[in-house]
């Protein structure tokens, strides 16, 4: 190995581990979240329709109608480091969610709508970067399974603990297929002791 | 020599025929097609009854009646100073909802009429065998045809017995597709294969889609705007009940609509892939050919390499030609 090939492999090496720690930043390490993310006022779903525009719910308490407001149901809002899944029977005779865990059942043309997760979800927050890894969520409506997960992005206040999360993700197939669901969850988070 | 080729034509053709067999399923990638096609017939089952059509048609009219006296609810009452003030005030949005019903209803009634009128064929098509078997009604005959040729081929003595075993191969070919009916029943699928054409398309679906978003509005407004508004207009639910029975009727029908349709909406939208890749093999038209036609040619094929044999027999007799015993002796 001749020592021009040996100085390029260390200068290599060097680059390859110093890219990540000037990526991360100074003083950026990502802290994880645990307790519990209330949905107060504000929370919304919106769904996008394929062809542009959206779902106008005539049962939304907003005076938007294609905003479906939310608020956390008994389970206080998204607890980390649990799945919140769907109760036993998940639904009602008429098609009407149970899981009332994490937001209230909210009318849906008709049919109340719910909220699970079937992982855990966590949320790491970077300065006032709040990510939150959602993957694993499905809104439940009319005896069907929409999968509504992904990763939010947002905003957190350590001091006030104001939080603010928007994500969308399409559903494929059934009823719904092609729509977008649009969430945007805000409220406070009560970190566990 | 020549002899040699007359009694192998017969068998190289056969082996021709079962490779045919063996590799038509996988030239039309029906190992993974007809699979996609009994799913589609299964999710189809629970909505293609003449109970749960009629069903559905139900729902649309409930709609439709709603949307009628809706309009007439608006027209009798938003003369009277009470309806002006609030009746009058959802009129626009109600009439708006009433035009666009009209589309709706052409269109989603239409395809409900297409739809019902195609029962007798999807029951055709539910009573042939399962579709994910269909591949191997070709392979299997068509490995037993070749394991005949090549035994045929490899001891020639063997063929004047084997000879019979094709030739109930051959029957089995040509009697199947009339033991399962195929020659009424798969017409039938392919006529329903047609209808569907312009139903299940993600184009259709798109549409199918917004007509439930309108639906939706429309029901809101009746429930949330237009029965309050009447009542505003010093209207008594008994009284709205009486003169407007449609409208509390859709109320009350609404969730059973929504139960109803939406796995309908549901089935069609997963069913998209399924039913492309079904309409992607041949017409099902000419599937009880594929058998018949194998079938008699190994009939005939079978028969003949028998009678030309019978007839080289002869022949040896008569020369003592191509007899190894004899061209030994001599």
């Amino acid at each position: 190995m001749t020592n021009r090939f040996r100085l390029r492999l260390i200068a290599a090496a060097v680059s390859a581990m110093a890219v990540p720690m000037v990526a991360a930043g100074p003083g950026l390490a990502a802290q994880q979240l645990n307790g519990v993310f209330h949905i107060g006022s504000g929370s919304y779903i919106r769904m996008g329709l394929p062809n542009g525009g959206y779902f106008a719910n005539p049962y939304s308490k907003d005076s938007n109608k294609t905003y479906t407001t939310i608020l956390s149901g008994v389970g206080g809002g998204i607890r980390t480091g649990v799945a919140q899944k769907a109760p036993s029977p998940a639904f009602s005779a008429h098609g009407n969610s149970l899981a009332n865990s994490i937001i209230t059942p909210t009318n849906f043309t008709g049919i109340l709508f719910g909220v699970v997760t079937t992982v855990p979800p966590t949320f790491s927050v970077s300065g006032d970067k709040l990510t939150g890894y959602l993957r694993h969520l499905y809104a439940q409506w009319n005896k069907q399974s929409f999968l509504q997960g992904n990763v939010a992005y947002g905003t957190y206040n350590s001091r006030t603990h104001q939080y603010a999360l928007t994500w969308a993700t399409k559903v494929v197939g059934g009823p719904f297929d092609g729509y977008t669901g649009h969430w945007h969850l805000q409220g406070t988070f009560s970190p566990s002791r | 020599m020549g002899a040699l080729g007359h009694k192998r034509w017969p068998l190289a053709v056969l082996a021709v025929i079962g490779i045919g067999l063996i590799l038509a399923p996988v030239a039309f990638g029906m190992f993974t097609k007809a699979p996609d096609g009994a799913s589609m017939m299964t999710s189809f089952s629970p909505f293609m009854t003449r109970h749960r059509l009629d069903g559905f048609q139900a729902d649309m009219r409930d709609i439709g009646n709603a949307v009628a006296q809706g309009q007439q609810a608006i027209r009798n009452t938003g003369r009277t100073p009470a309806g002006t003030r609030s009746v009058a005030r959802v009129a626009p949005q109600f009439h708006a909802f009433a035009r666009q019903w009209q589309g709706v209803n052409s269109d989603m009634g239409g395809m409900l009429v297409k739809i019902k009128a195609n029962l007798p064929n999807y029951e055709a098509m539910v009573a042939l065998p399962n579709f994910r078997l269909f591949p191997w009604f070709f392979v299997i005959p068509g490995v037993i045809l070749l394991l005949l040729a090549v035994a045929g081929l490899a001891r020639a003595a063997a063929w004047r017995g084997l000879r019979w075993v094709a030739v109930v191969l051959g029957v089995a070919l040509v009697l199947a597709p009339v033991a399962v009916q195929m020659f009424s029943r798969a017409p039938k699928g392919a006529q329903m294969m047609s209808t569907f054409k312009t139903i299940e398309t993600r184009h259709h679906l798109r549409r199918i889609q917004s007509y439930f978003s309108e639906m939706a509005v429309g029901q809101g407004l009746v429930q949330l705007n237009l029965i309050p508004a009447l009542r505003h207009a010093d209207l008594s639910a008994a009284q709205i009940q009486t003169r407007y029975p449609a409208l509390n009727t859709l109320d009350a029908n609404w969730v059973h609509i929504l139960n109803d349709m939406t796995p309908m909406i549901a089935t069609m939208s997963n069913n998209i892939g399924n039913y492309q890749a079904i309409s992607s093999l041949p017409s099902f038209r000419l599937f009880p050919w594929f058998f018949e036609l194998p079938g008699v040619i190994v009939i005939v094929i079978a028969l003949l390499g028998y009678r030309r044999r019978g007839r080289g027999g002869a022949e040896r007799k008569r020369g003592g030609l191509f007899n190894p015993v004899n061209q030994g002796v001599t």
